[in-house]
């Protein structure tokens, strides 16, 4: 009992694939396991996380709920398509670092492509709108303040009207330009006061507190190394 | 592992005896047997190929009948081996004819499996010889439908690389001579035949075979 | 001189990797292997009958098919019950596969492997089981009733009685000038990452080892289980965390049986397998938590004071109770918080129900105790009149009397001890942050428009960094490269990162040369996991500890090298220098040459080790007893007990007057965890924590039908908070420093969505003016409160 081949043909960030696949592999297995572009993820199969939203033809939708030999013709785009042209990180990518946008960054790529679309068609949300556009993807790790934070820094970048948008040629996160502070996550969050010294327990043990602890730094951060 | 099981045959108790022991019948009708080379004694040199789920492969083994009591049982020891695994089985036949004179076989093995094979597990290695043992009976069944006996068929002869041999069949009843090869005419390396390929190779041996006699005809009801 | 990074808001090293798509979670990787799926029970209680695997056998692409007959050596033995206790008298644990019973919808009966998932599960859907049905135990109510048992052979389906008090809590409460008896409930919820488990495994013939990718909370600990398991010797085995799709407690709980049969059955079939289970699969099949019913009675003084304080509860541990009482001993010591509870006594009742098993999830049973605590301090409020902070306040532990030792053994066998912490400090800025005394005019127009808002507040404490401990290596190589690795693993909390920076701080490196390797067995052998809020306690402090370790060598070696005194040398930026002479200096990676007297020159830089390039004293030998080449080091932290961060959460809810709807107006956090490492990284952690405490109050509850289905196994029916049910998060740090560790830290993992629930139900009841004891509360629920309360209002 093997299973019939349809043949389909569609670009996947502008690479054209022809393919021949059984009529019932999801869009999302396809790009995932015949494609090997892993950076789509499956959170639920059945719609509703939004981990595996890719855009076809523009318009984010969930490979999980598709039959990959439905998308002839089509041209997808996923997280990967998304980079800078070298292969760094994206402005949308850039935007979720700069917030902290990401902990776990399994359902990130849902996030990553959903927002590349609104913005495309909406440049300059206000905080609530911002909001909105990402209320039908779930992440369990962020609790999305800092996301929603990443909605407005990517606006931001794609108006090209603050910091740098390039990237350094290992796709590491280059310092932060010197003038500029860490962004503020909107809405009256994260207040970030220094310790009153009052409250400080004493131990004789305990290393000295670090210089400006919990204030943001004015200098450019050093770009660490992810070693695996 | 305990394999055991039981099949019905619509024909008498001595014709499915003879053409259990006939090894121009068990080339036909073991599910992808492609080769058998009488050793003397009751014994053959068997090539079969068999898959366990997608596992599949090509065996090479050795068949002896023994413990015969005709028409009422005998065993049949096998060992293979093969790139898949390996397999060693000792069966006991029985055989009872019931009043409408059809046959009630029922078989009781033995086996144990090593190898590739035998990391599947139980329940899919008794799946799988289970309906393997049923589509040997069946193959047997066609073939004695469509009037074709032991002893009937053609098919023994020197090594040849395919089609039937020209070589008189042996007489049933009489143990084939060493170095007697059976092929399965029109079975290619590699498949098993089906129940309808038993029946169409079974017929076709028999009108190219040279005996057919009022032996089939008396032998028939 | 560079910035000091401990402290700072560090972009994550982990980032640049995840958010371009070059993740490498557990189904990313195998495309080789074959691929597992499960039959599993769909019934809550039955014996298996029989399996029919017939119809399976035509699926081509088929390649095998496992019940509990197969499984030979000691993985036909019962999963291990990881942690033991004495008053754990009727601990059960499952068979990998199912050995003729099973007990939960989900229970694995069969195991299928076969060349791709999809044909796996057209086997596994063709594959008849047989069974006859058992009557389903569901809930704590029937759990109690015992009319049918779980196990036959335990006896009420009470896994365990435990008791725990100081004092005695009966004669105060009835010598007390006030009493109260409160019955309060919590349902069940469950951790539920965006990825679930999944467990991939190779075995290599040649060498006869086994290597296992597995999505999980401890690999060491895994690595351990299958070499007792599979009767492997340890060092034939080694497991790896790839990247982890967020765990949230419940994916420290192992082995799952497929942790074994993966494995298992990679080593028969001589191919790599990989098995990832759907939404569905982890619905049924993994873990829940926080399900528990208490009653409690309290007695205090007319300052609101507690006198004594009597809790009697049910925990509904599920089928089976591979972590032990682990939960449950959470509840009964951290349910009394900040608090002085004058005499306590605290009674759990563990019970087996046919549902799926209970392990920590994130609070790991504080959310429950919290809930109860800060319900009996606004319901003294209320009877009382008071305030309710002033009457927190009143029972606050000082903090001229820590350390405070609350007389009771904590959940790592340890005295529950609080060394640090401000609380009323904590208060008096959490009152601020949401302006608690200008409420009552707000509440009041807001009334005048026709809104209803409420708010609330709760209080807790948190042991965080239990051991028993964790250990750091790290080494210098020639290029100048740090490579550190910690046995614990990593699921999004930025491990890596923050490690680098005190790396980066106690040797002197450049951040970016500092690389850190967490959970693999191949690099770091000895830890516990990643649990509990302890990564910054644990595997912060031992890699801190060893870098000091390194740095020690580094200036001794180097010393030598510059003939200057180890005293008057510092590290920066990678070079060892004499402090105000920087030109007499020498780098890391040539201390590092220097630290291995060779032979052999591998390359240019190597030259400078060998025997001929240097002077040597002829007298002494190469290598010193005691030493090692190279500059590495090993170090470990083991502290005698927790550290105890804390935290006060305040909430401002609206409900309509018309829908019942609850929003979440806004959330104020005062976070005490002591020293922050990375800022940035611990308000995620609490943004993270706090979303998840708003789904507990609000959204999450596994609904089980009484005869044992799971009705909302589904993302569709189980609902979590999206970015419209969370609102901004306003946080204010508080740092008391651990006197326990060399950094001053407490864990921050888990605080954000301990008193979420408490919080608020204290909100909502201000805005309703209703008692809320049950959560979570739907608008439904809150609906039909209020009909009830009318009603009783009105016969009044």
């Amino acid at each position: 009992m093997s299973e019939s081949l349809v043949r389909v043909s569609f670009t996947v960030n502008g690479a054209p694939y022809d393919l021949e696949l059984p009529p019932r592999r999801l869009l999302s297995d396809a790009l995932r396991h015949d494609l090997r572009l892993t950076g789509t993820h499956v959170g639920c199969e059945h719609g509703v996380c939004g981990a595996c939203t890719v855009l076809v033809d523009g318009a984010p939708v969930r490979s999980c709920l598709l039959f990959a030999v439905s998308l002839d013709g089509a041209a997808i785009t996923t997280t990967e398509g998304l980079r800078a042209p070298d292969g760094g990180m994206g402005p949308v990518q850039r935007a979720f670092h700069e917030c902290h946008a990401l902990q776990c960054g399994f359902c990130t790529p849902g996030f990553v492509t959903t927002v590349a679309a609104y913005l495309r068609d909406h440049p300059s949300p206000t905080h609530e709108e911002a909001r909105e556009a990402i209320a039908g993807n779930l992440c369990r790790c962020t609790g999305y303040v800092n996301i929603v934070a990443a909605v407005e820094r990517a606006a931001e970048l794609l108006a090209g009207s603050a910091g740098s948008a390039g990237t350094a040629p290992d796709g590491a996160a280059p310092g932060l330009p010197e003038d500029a502070a860490a962004p503020e996550p909107s809405g009256g969050a994260s207040r970030r006061l220094p310790p009153d010294p009052s409250t400080v327990a004493a131990a004789p043990s305990v290393r000295p507190l670090a210089d400006g602890a919990g204030a943001p730094p004015a200098s450019a951060h050093p770009a660490g190394r992810d070693s695996s | 592992m305990k394999v055991t099981g039981t099949s019905t045959l619509a024909a008498d108790r001595e014709a499915v005896y003879r053409a259990l022991n006939d090894p121009a019948v068990l080339v036909r009708t073991i599910p992808g047997c492609m080769r058998l080379e009488a050793l003397g004694g009751d014994a053959y040199a068997m090539t079969v190929a068999a898959g366990v789920g997608s596992i599949k492969g090509v065996y090479d083994g050795h068949v002896r009948l023994a413990d015969h009591q005709e028409p009422g049982s005998f065993t049949l020891h096998a060992q293979g081996a093969g790139a898949a695994g390996t397999i060693g089985a000792e069966v006991a036949v029985t055989l009872v004819e019931d009043p409408d004179g059809r046959t009630a076989l029922s078989y009781d093995a033995d086996a144990v499996v090593g190898g590739m094979i035998g990391g599947v597990g139980q329940r899919m290695l008794m799946g799988v010889s289970k309906k393997l043992a049923g589509e040997f009976f069946a193959n047997v069944e066609a073939l004695l439908s469509a009037g074709v006996s032991a002893g009937s068929l053609a098919g023994g002869g020197a090594p040849e690389p395919s089609g039937p041999s020209t070589v008189a069949p042996t007489p049933a009843g009489t143990p084939a001579a060493p170095g007697t090869v059976y092929t399965a005419p029109t079975a290619a390396p590699g498949r098993q035949p089906t129940f309808l390929q038993g029946v169409v190779v079974g017929a076709a041996a028999a009108l190219l075979g040279a005996l057919v006699g009022g032996w089939i005809a008396g032998r028939r009801g | 001189m560079t910035t000091k990074l401990f402290g700072q808001r560090v972009p994550r090293v982990e980032d640049p990797r995840l958010v371009t798509g070059d993740g490498r979670f557990l189904d990313d990787l195998g495309h080789d292997a074959l691929e597992a799926a499960f039959v599993r029970s769909p019934h809550a209680h039955a014996r298996v009958v029989d399996v029919d695997v017939t119809e399976a056998l035509e699926v081509e692409g088929l390649v095998a098919i496992y019940t509990y007959e197969d499984l030979d050596g000691r993985t036909n033995e019962r999963l291990p019950l990881l942690i033991p206790h004495p008053t754990l008298t009727h601990g059960r644990t499952q068979y990998a596969l199912a050995n003729g019973e099973v007990n939960h919808v989900g229970e694995a009966v069969v195991m299928v492997v076969a060349s791709d998932r999809y044909v796996a599960e057209d086997a596994a859907s063709r594959i008849r089981v047989e069974y006859e049905f058992l009557p389903a135990v569901v809930g704590v109510a029937a759990a109690r009733a015992a009319e049918h048992l779980v196990h036959d052979d335990v006896p009420g389906n009470v896994a365990a009685v435990m008791v725990q008090q100081t004092g005695d809590a009966a004669a105060a409460i009835d010598a007390a000038p006030h009493r109260l008896e409160l019955d309060l409930e919590i349902e069940r919820s469950a951790s539920m990452p965006l990825e679930g488990k999944g467990v991939l495994a190779r075995w290599d013939p040649d060498d006869r080892s086994l290597l296992v990718h597995t999505s999980t909370q401890t690999s060491t600990s895994v690595r351990q289980a299958l070499a007792a398991k599979l009767g492997l010797p340890v060092d034939r085995v080694e497991v790896v965390t790839p990247d982890v799709g967020g765990g949230f407690g419940v994916k420290i709980v192992h082995p799952w049986p497929e942790e074994v049969l993966v494995p298992w059955a990679a080593i028969r079939l001589g191919r790599p397998v990989k098995w990832t289970e759907d939404r569905r699969e982890h619905f049924v099949s993994s873990a829940h938590e926080r399900g528990q019913l208490h009653h409690v009675r309290v007695g205090y003084d007319d300052e609101g004071r507690l006198l004594g304080l009597d809790v009697e509860f049910w925990h509904d541990n599920g089928a089976y109770i591979p972590y032990g009482l682990i939960v449950p001993i959470i509840t009964s010591t951290q349910l009394l918080g900040p608090y002085k509870p004058g005499a306590y006594r605290v009674e759990f009742r563990s019970l087996y129900t046919n549902t799926v098993i209970v392990t920590p999830y994130r609070g790991a049973g504080r959310p429950q105790g919290c809930f109860v605590m800060e319900r009996v301090m606004d319901a003294i409020a209320a009877d009382l009149g008071l305030d309710r902070t002033v009457v927190r306040e009143r029972n606050f532990i000082r903090p001229d009397e820590m350390p405070y030792d609350q007389g009771l053994v904590f959940q790592d066998g340890r005295a529950l001890l609080y060394d640090s912490g401000d609380f009323p400090a904590s208060l008096a800025r959490l009152k601020d942050l949401v302006g608690w005394d200008d409420f009552a005019s707000y509440r009041e127009q807001a009334r005048a428009e026709g809104r209803r808002v409420g708010i609330g507040l709760a209080c807790y404490v948190e042991g965080t960094g239990v051991g028993p401990y964790e250990g750091g290596h790290l080494r210098v190589e020639t290029d100048g490269s740090v490579v550190v690795s910690t046995g614990l693993t990593s699921q999004g909390q930025g491990h890596r990162t923050m490690l680098a920076q005190i790396v980066a701080d106690e040797l002197g490196v450049p951040f970016d040369r500092v690389s850190v390797t967490t959970g693999d067995t191949r690099r770091f052998k000895y830890a516990v996991g990643t649990f509990a809020s302890r990564t910054a306690v644990m595997s912060g402090s031992a890699v801190a500890l060893t870098a000091r370790k390194v740095r020690d060598k580094a200036l001794h070696i180097a010393a030598e090298a510059l003939e200057a005194n180890v005293e008057d040398l510092e590290i920066v930026d990678g070079h060892v220098r004499v402090q105000g002479s920087p030109s007499s200096s020498i780098d890391l990676g040539a201390v590092a040459v220097l630290s291995n007297p060779l032979r052999y020159a591998f390359d240019e830089a190597a030259a400078r080790a060998t025997q001929f390039a240097a002077p040597a004293d002829p007298d002494r030998a190469p290598v010193g007893r005691g030493e090692q080449p190279g500059l590495e080091g090993t170090d470990y932290y083991s502290p005698p007990r927790s550290t105890f961060a804390n935290g006060m959460h305040a909430v401002v809810v609206e409900t309509d007057p018309d829908t019942a709807e609850i929003r979440v107006l806004r959330y104020c956090v005062v976070h005490d965890c002591g020293t922050l490492i990375n800022p940035m990284i611990v308000e995620g952690q609490i943004h993270g924590g706090v979303a998840q405490g708003v789904g507990g109050a609000l959204y999450e509850r596994m609904e089980y039908a009484p005869d044992g289905q799971l009705l909302n196994a589904s993302f569709m029916d189980f609902l979590m908070p999206y970015a419209t049910e969370v609102p901004d998060i306003e946080i204010d740090h508080l740092v008391t420093p651990s006197p326990l560790n060399p950094l001053g830290v407490k864990g921050a993992g888990e605080a954000g969505v301990i008193p979420g629930a408490a919080a608020i139900a204290a909100a909502i009841e201000d805005a309703e003016g209703i008692t809320i004891s049950k959560m979570p509360i739907s608008p439904s629920d809150l609906f039909e409160l209020r009909r009830q309360h009318a009603s009783r209002e009105d016969s009044a």
